[in-house]
């Protein structure tokens, strides 16, 4: 529907105003003087005003004009208060609140208790009244102003105007254009056309028609105070930017492509071979040259969860009385917006326990990211008391989780993995003595479900590191092809530590366990057949082996046959599969066959509920 | 128009002096499920034609011989001011465009045609007016 289209357009547009506030507000915060901050400020509130009151969203509005008259007052007196801070972000909180209830289409909540609670300071002198204030004559002017702007291959922009204003004179009467009719009739080409259309339908309704002019590349609903914004940041919703660069882009290798079909098409017809050689050849260099370019279009920079997790710190600084250094590197770095929205609360989850339970009095909290190869690592480190392994092992071994055997041997690696088991810890017994897994079972579900791995590191008295290890991208993943009672399956690469070959002989038994060495391990040896409840295969001999993690644990997985590596596009299955357990997507080979993505890790969890 | 007959498929008359051009257009309407009611070869024809036929929609190619495009179009939009009319023209025709959009062509196509485009503008066009 166009008019949540609309809606989205302003919904997008508005937080990413407010995640720049949210910005600058902290980094007012150490520097209050700031002019150009406080300028920034005030420009930001005032395109939300602008913006909200155009759509009539009264509260937000409302809010944003209070913000923007206090900030005016900060302008003028040359610097912002502690109080007035803390009062803004507060704001921007309540306007991200109203920004959920717009998205949910519920009416917006009073922005009453906020707006009493401006703090007293600053005193300074304001001749106008907010009344005046709002009354901002282009945003009541008469009639819609419409603009439009036709795409560069239209071939006869005078007339196809001429029509378009012909058409908009069908919703209402024109006040005046630029150009005028006359002159469109005379022959002139503009480049963009500008209404100002008394309407007698809605702004909406206007756009909903216009839409069916792919002539027109742009359709906007200039205000008279709109103004440029002065910062250009990738949204983090639904809605996309593209630069045009990349749509460019784009549009040459679809040229390519092109070319390289009639190429293909000639060599067949000519029964040329070696052409058609060289066209598959050119294919695939076209093929992974777009896929690259549209894999572009995913991506967004981890900057804004990097102000997410600075209000985080700020936050909890200012109420638990902790002295923090909070350090970010590498915000740069670009990741799949849906994996770093599925990575946004686990990152300020672990950015609390740094805080809350890592450093004592003060202390540095930083976040890391960096690239290796095609994945991408953010880590999360303290300076604080650290994870004291000796406690974990006597948690474990109270739950049950470890023999005592177990215990003796295992690795602080392993066992810094034992925090994250679901039910391993409560808030109540281990949050005064270690500190941690508080909910971190939650965090390695949800770096587990874009494809990644987590890593605990820990020295008792010199801190944590948690490190989360994550792909690229969603979409593509390379996979391991694995075939178990005649059906081909994929694993991602991700999760695969190695693949072996086991001779039948080297297989030990301990219990009714089967269990095979790896490197200097004994690891416990599963059947894929037999997780999947299939029959029983004959015996093989070597037995292909897949070495990989479950609930931390490493495990030999046993298959009928490894088939090889491969990239593929994995698409999400569609309700109800979407429930099937263990099957996390499928993908479709080159051939036509379809496989499925086995996701081990569902398997071995409990049924919920 | 009765609500029986909003099912049936639209009905487009074509006039053009080059049988190639016809030929083109009909072929692009007929793929897209369109009946082509009649093709007319000239204006006078066109003007005939259209009081028989009385087509959802017409393409009037501009420059034709005898009577041109926007003559046609002037006399049929006198009789039958609801008439959908989208003319068709060379590029190099722009101020021949203008005139006729000026006496009441709804929406022109520019040669050489693309499918796409056609169809995309006679589609809106007989859409567009209710």
């Amino acid at each position: 529907m166009d008019t949540v289209k609309f809606r989205e357009m302003f919904l997008a547009e508005a937080a990413e105003h407010l995640e720049l506030m949210a910005e600058i507000l902290l980094q007012l915060d150490s520097d209050p003087e700031d002019q150009d901050g406080i300028d920034a400020l005030f420009r930001e509130a005032h395109s939300i005003k602008g913006m909200a009151a155009t759509m009539e969203h009264v509260e937000t509005a409302r809010l944003a004009h209070h913000l923007e008259d206090r900030l005016d007052d900060c302008r003028q007196l040359g610097w912002i208060s502690g109080g007035d801070i803390d009062w803004l972000l507060e704001a921007v909180d309540l306007l991200e609140l109203l920004l959920d209830d717009i998205r949910n289409e519920q009416p917006e909540r009073s922005v009453e208790n906020l707006i009493a609670s401006i703090p007293k300071e600053p005193v300074i002198e304001v001749s106008t009244t907010v009344e005046e204030k709002t009354a901002d004559p282009a945003m009541t002017g008469e009639g819609v102003l419409i603009q439009l702007q036709l795409q560069e291959t239209v071939i006869a922009p005078g007339p196809r105007f001429l029509i378009l204003l012909k058409r908009l004179a069908d919703f209402g009467t024109i006040l005046e254009s630029i150009p005028t009719m006359e002159a469109l009739l005379q022959g002139e080409d503009p480049d963009h056309l500008l209404i100002r259309l008394d309407a007698e339908i809605s702004q909406e309704q206007i756009y909903q028609q216009l839409q069916q002019y792919s002539e027109i590349r742009e359709i906007t609903f200039p205000v008279a105070t709109a103004e440029e914004k002065p910062h250009k940041k990738k949204s983090p919703g639904k809605m996309v930017r593209v630069s045009t660069e990349l749509l460019d882009h784009l549009i040459n290798l679809t040229g390519e492509l092109i070319t390289n079909r009639y190429q293909m098409q000639n060599g067949v017809k000519e029964h040329n071979w070696q052409a058609v050689d060289d066209g598959v050849g050119q294919l695939a260099r076209l093929v992974k040259n777009l896929h690259h370019q549209v894999l572009q279009v995913r991506m967004v920079s981890l900057e804004s969860l990097a102000g997410r997790l600075s209000r985080t710190v700020h936050d909890l600084s200012r109420s638990s009385g902790k002295e923090i250094f909070f350090k970010v590197e590498g915000t740069e770095i670009e990741l799949d917006r849906a994996i770093v929205e599925e990575l946004t609360d686990p990152l300020i989850h672990m950015v609390r326990n740094a805080v809350d339970h890592g450093v004592e009095r003060r202390g540095t909290v930083s976040v890391k990211a960096w690239r290796e190869r095609d994945q991408v690592l953010i880590q999360v480190a303290d300076d604080g008391r650290g994870i004291d392994p000796e406690t974990i092992r006597h948690q474990a071994l109270e739950k049950g989780l470890l023999s005592p055997a177990q215990a003796k041997s295992i690795r602080d690696y392993d066992l810094f993995q034992l925090i994250c088991q679901p039910g391993f810890s409560t808030v109540e017994e281990i949050s005064e003595i270690s500190g941690r897994g508080v909910g971190m079972d939650v965090v390695k579900t949800a770096v587990e479900r874009v494809g990644g791995i987590l890593l605990i590191d820990s020295v008792p008295g010199e801190g944590a590191r948690i490190t989360l290890k994550v792909p690229l991208s969603l979409a593509i993943i390379r996979v391991l092809i694995v075939e178990c009672a005649g059906t081909r399956m994929a694993m991602p690469i991700a999760r695969v530590v190695q693949t072996v070959e086991v001779a039948p002989e080297e297989v030990q038994s301990s219990g009714k366990q089967l269990m095979i060495h790896y490197q200097d391990e004994l690891l416990p040896m599963l059947s894929l057949r037999k997780i999947l409840k299939t029959a029983k295969g004959s015996h093989l001999d070597p037995i292909p082996v897949v070495i990989t993690e479950v609930q931390g644990r490493k495990i030999g997985l046993v298959v009928d046959q490894l088939v090889g590596q491969r990239e593929v596009f994995v698409q999400r299955l569609p309700a109800p599969f979407d429930q099937v357990r263990g099957c996390s997507g499928g993908t479709i080979l080159g051939d036509g066959q379809i496989i499925f993505l086995l996701d081990l890790q569902s398997l071995f969890e409990r049924p919920r509920g | 128009m009765s609500k029986q007959e909003v099912e049936l498929s639209k009905r487009v008359m074509i006039v053009d002096d080059a049988l190639f051009m016809r030929t083109m257009l009909r072929d692009i309407f007929e793929v897209a499920g369109w009946q082509v009611v009649v093709e007319a070869e000239t204006g006078a024809e066109a003007i005939e034609e259209y009081k028989i036929h009385q087509p959802d929609l017409v393409t009037m190619d501009i420059v034709m011989p005898e009577m041109g495009g926007i003559d046609a179009l002037t006399k049929i939009l006198r009789e039958y001011p609801a008439a959908r009319i989208v003319v068709c023209s060379a590029l190099s025709q722009k101020d021949l465009i203008l005139d006729a959009i000026n006496v009441g062509a709804k929406d022109f196509i520019v040669k050489p045609f693309q499918n796409a485009q056609v169809l995309e503008v006679v589609n809106r066009v007989v859409a567009g007016c209710s």
